[in-house]
């Protein structure tokens, strides 16, 4: 029994859903987690996480930003400030804050705290835009 | 005595209020299930947090600037959550006469009290009575998301390590049930970890000792810190936004209902001058008929 959950203030995205294996964008990088990883607690940064349901051989994904993970022998827990799925994406919507972000990071000169937000945005849009493809293929 | 064309004019004004007033409630309650849906959907998320924050607080025996309470309070910033709108019974007037009752108790006693409103209601109040706040945001009802509230808890918290302010309290209606929400005072900043029932199970925390931690367990605990502050933050205000809806629908439940009262009486009245018309119009033919007799 190695279970997945997976909640945002906003909403919760998976609960105590049996898998197989997850991978979450960690702060050093992506990690991969299986049943019987040793105990961690880790934060997660702007990224994509996938993870394949028991017995499903299709690859879950959504877009974490921000987050905190902990591994324990019965599971993966992670909170996370916002989760995007593939299907809530809008593409045209996402591409439009992608190029806002971007020409922000350019063209102002931003203090390190708002450096970091649109920097996170930029991420996220990223990530938003490259599940969305997935989604279509 | 009213005409009976005045009190039908009446009646007709009543009904049309009446079926405002009954949207309006419609409208509130489902609004309010949205809002309560929001506070639930948080649950896991504030459970998990808390839960975390105790256990490496317990197991790694770290603290934090967030954390430690001041020596003295001298400056104090009051966060004030109302609505945008009225017409939701007493939901603003309380919140309005808590802070100006704690405002002018406290006023002598530290060297500035500052405001910060959430909702034109109150920073309107308090613009009567001569107050600039420091911040003002409104349409909170419209677009209350984790995005909005993490904004605003970033900028409190900010002040609040810069050493601007001691303390930093919030004053809002907590949601109790649809018809009944009760103002409350709480302390945002610092953080009082030992009271909010963190550590509460004390007994089956933690997690085994070879826990690996990446980064370190203090930079852990301080983005969660500032992560738990967020979420206060956003439950305040997802609260105050619950307990407005259920005010307004209960405050328009009433109006409905007085309405109703009201055209009851007035139909009453109505059909006794009619009544009264028709009986005297009687007595009239009958008594011409008779003198001709």
């Amino acid at each position: 029994m190695f279970k997945l959950t997976v909640v945002t203030p906003e909403r919760r995205l998976v609960l105590n859903q049996e898998i197989d294996e997850v991978t979450v964008p960690g702060f050093r990088g992506e990690l991969n987690i299986l049943p019987g990883h040793a105990p961690l607690i880790t934060t997660l940064e702007t990224g994509i996480m996938r993870w394949k349901i028991k017995g499903q051989a299709q690859e879950q994904v959504a877009v974490l930003s921000w987050g905190y993970c902990e591994v324990h022998p019965d599971g993966v827990e992670i909170l996370a400030d916002m989760a995007d799925l593939p299907e809530e994406v809008d593409v045209q919507e996402s591409q439009q804050a992608l190029n806002l972000a971007e020409k922000r990071l350019l063209n102002e000169s931003l203090d390190e705290e708002n450096w970091k937000q649109v920097q996170r945005e930029v991420a996220r849009r990223r990530a938003d835009l490259d599940i969305a493809k997935h989604k279509r293929v | 005595m009213a005409s009976l064309k005045e009190i039908r004019a009446r009646i007709d004004s009543t009904k049309n209020t009446q079926q405002i007033t009954r949207a309006m409630k419609l409208v509130s309650a489902a609004k309010l299930r949205r809002a309560q849906h929001n506070i639930v959907n948080m649950r896991p998320y504030a459970l998990g947090l808390k839960r975390v924050i105790a256990d490496i607080a317990l197991t790694q025996k770290v603290s934090h600037p967030l954390m430690e309470p001041k020596t003295e309070i001298k400056k104090i910033l009051l966060v004030v959550l109302t609505s945008d709108r009225g017409l939701c019974g007493a939901f603003n007037t309380n919140i309005n006469k808590f802070t100006e009752q704690y405002w002018r108790a406290n006023k002598s006693k530290v060297e500035k009290i500052d405001f910060f409103f959430i909702g034109r209601r109150g920073h309107d109040y308090f613009a009567k009575r001569g107050v600039k706040p420091v911040e003002y945001i409104t349409k909170l009802d419209k677009d209350i998301s984790y995005d909005l509230a993490a904004r605003v808890a970033d900028r409190l918290l900010k002040t609040y390590l810069s050493g601007e302010y001691d303390e930093i309290r919030l004053i809002y209606n907590e949601f109790k049930s649809a018809i009944s929400q009760t103002v409350v005072c709480e302390t945002l900043l610092p953080l009082d970890i030992s009271n909010t029932s963190f550590g509460k199970e004390e007994g089956k925390a933690g997690f085994s000792v070879d826990m690996i931690f990446e980064p370190s367990p203090e930079q852990i605990v301080e983005q969660l810190l500032v992560k738990n502050f967020d979420l206060q933050v956003y439950r305040s205000m997802s609260e105050s936004v619950a307990s407005e809806h259920g005010a307004r629908m209960s405050s328009m439940e009433n109006a409905t209902n007085n309405a109703k009262a009201m055209i009851e009486g007035l139909t009453l009245t109505y059909n006794k001058l009619r009544q009264e018309k028709i009986t005297k119009e009687l007595i009239e033919i009958v008594s011409g008929a008779e003198a001709l007799a």
